[in-house]
């Protein structure tokens, strides 16, 4: 590590980091809150991956990759955190998760799964999303929530773009069954006849 | 069997055999959310295209994709509040340019550490210290005579003194302390020694690197009371460049300038020279020097 001088161009570049790295904050801050249990933590988050992103200014050479350069930085930051402090989450099986995705497709409801997911909360959103593993949930978010394209979660992940391909498809399929086994939580006002006959198909396969 | 060939007898899915047809399903089947995301060739699509003719549970699966998709599309942006913009401008601000990889090794991490939680409390502390610098400001001067041990001179006539001032005022018109860093990732990053003053009346709040006369300095932040003072450590080379604080050294005198509430007092160490700046008298500050270096 060495310390460089401070020299004339300091404003400039400060103007430039403020330019391009600021409008992407909210996005940052949202990523990070759903990888983090609390806001601070994410907030916190945010600050270390802008400040190595500052450190690592002159890295960025191309200004159009600022986002997924920023996200990669913020990865990094979380799964840094993650590892010190020993965090794992209480995931609900994945077998489970899959058994519930298949009872759903393969019954003849699917109409009204779309009705739900439509109107089902932020909350239940959320929570959902949390009981899946986290390679899986980064990449559908990256995609659905922020608007990333196939290669550059490659690039945010440093994973090939078969693989992003298959998390996301794997990552919406286990989503499906979280929402599916939340069904607690659903909207009311849901046809319920067609909503008895997702529980009804999807019912004996799921509760173990 | 996955797929409904009865739909479509002709198709050439029902002329393969089953175990062929479920690897092909399965197959496509993966690329569903690709073909949602339109993230396919037209080769692929054209394939996908005409499984789905044929396949129910794939027709389910595609909806099922696509519901979700648009549902999370749906997502409300996070805000960031304007705190965190706020920290995040005056850390950059008050930040050391310091190369390194921005997705470093887990090894390199541990070995400069940094903890966002830890400058989220000393930026608290900050701002309190800093609301009451400005309380101190409009009180009524201190009377305390100066020492005749001090030795004063006008603030122009050492540029030393005038950047270790520069820097104090630059640092405290912005939240405290930019990057925060431990003293041991401080006394890494600098070839002299670095040593925290000792006294009860002050708390460390935080520590970062600064450059003073183009030279690397340490730069370790202390509540006193409700005041912020800073406490510059810098090599001894640059701290006997001066002719005036070799000369007021020689007489064993530490050194202090004023100018306006603000004063800089600076006394040489073992191996190296350090500068205590705070909004307070000379003799105010010069109990916290320490020991002189033995000669």
């Amino acid at each position: 590590m060495t310390v460089a001088h401070v020299d004339p161009a300091l404003d400039a570049r400060q103007a430039r980091f403020h330019a391009l790295v600021l409008p992407h904050l909210d996005r940052l801050l949202g990523f990070a809150k759903r990888r983090t249990n609390a806001t601070g933590d994410a907030e916190d988050a945010v600050q270390d991956a802008c400040l190595r992103a500052w450190s690592a200014f002159a890295e960025l050479r191309d200004e159009s990759r600022v986002r997924s350069w920023l996200f990669r930085i913020l990865r990094t930051v979380l799964s840094d955190a993650f590892e010190k402090e020993g965090r794992r989450r209480q995931l609900v099986s994945i077998t489970r998760l899959e058994d519930a995705h298949e009872a759903l497709v393969g019954s003849d409801a699917d109409f009204v799964f779309t009705e739900v997911v439509a109107r089902i909360d932020r909350e239940v959103l959320r929570k959902a999303l949390s009981d899946l593993p986290d390679d899986f949930a980064t990449a559908v978010e990256l995609h659905d929530i922020d608007g990333f394209k196939y290669h550059e979660i490659a690039d945010i992940t440093e994973v090939p773009i078969g693989t992003v391909m298959s998390r996301i498809s794997r990552g919406r399929r286990l989503l499906a069954g979280a929402i599916v086994l939340n069904r607690a939580a659903w909207p009311l006002g849901v046809g319920d006849a067609a909503q008895s006959a997702v529980l009804k198909s999807t019912g004996n396969r799921t509760r173990k | 069997m996955r797929g409904d060939p009865t739909a479509h007898p002709h198709s050439l899915d029902a002329t393969i055999d089953e175990a062929t047809r479920e690897e092909r399903h399965q197959r496509l089947a993966m690329m569903l959310a690709a073909y949602a995301d339109q993230e396919l060739p037209a080769e692929t699509v054209s394939q996908i295209d005409a499984h789905l003719l044929g396949c129910t549970r794939c027709r389910r699966e595609l909806l099922s994709h696509r519901a979700i998709a648009q549902r999370l599309e749906t997502e409300p942006l996070s805000r960031a509040p304007a705190a965190l913009l706020a920290r995040v401008t005056t850390t950059i601000a008050a930040a050391p340019i310091v190369q390194m990889p921005a997705d470093r090794s887990r090894a390199e991490h541990h070995t400069v550490p940094f903890s966002g939680r830890y400058v989220r409390a000393l930026a608290t502390l900050s701002a309190i210290a800093l609301v009451t610098v400005f309380a101190w400001t409009i009180r009524a001067p201190s009377t305390t005579p100066i020492p005749s041990i001090i030795s004063t001179v006008p603030l122009p006539s050492v540029a030393l003194f005038s950047a270790v001032l520069a820097d104090y005022r630059r640092v405290t018109a912005l939240d405290l302390p930019g990057r925060a860093r431990d003293l041991a990732a401080v006394r890494a990053a600098l070839p002299f020694s670095v040593q925290p003053l000792s006294s009860e009346q002050l708390s460390l709040l935080a520590a970062w690197t600064t450059v003073l006369d183009g030279e690397p300095a340490a730069v370790l932040a202390y509540r006193w009371n409700d005041q912020l003072l800073l406490h510059y450590v810098v090599s001894e080379q640059l701290l006997f460049r001066p002719s005036e604080v070799r000369r007021a050294f020689a007489a064993g005198h530490p050194m202090a300038v004023t100018d306006g509430a603000q004063t800089v007092l600076t006394w040489p160490s073992r191996e190296s020279g350090e500068f205590l700046v705070g909004e307070a008298t000379a003799a105010e500050l010069v109990r916290f020097r320490r020991s002189p270096a033995p000669h």
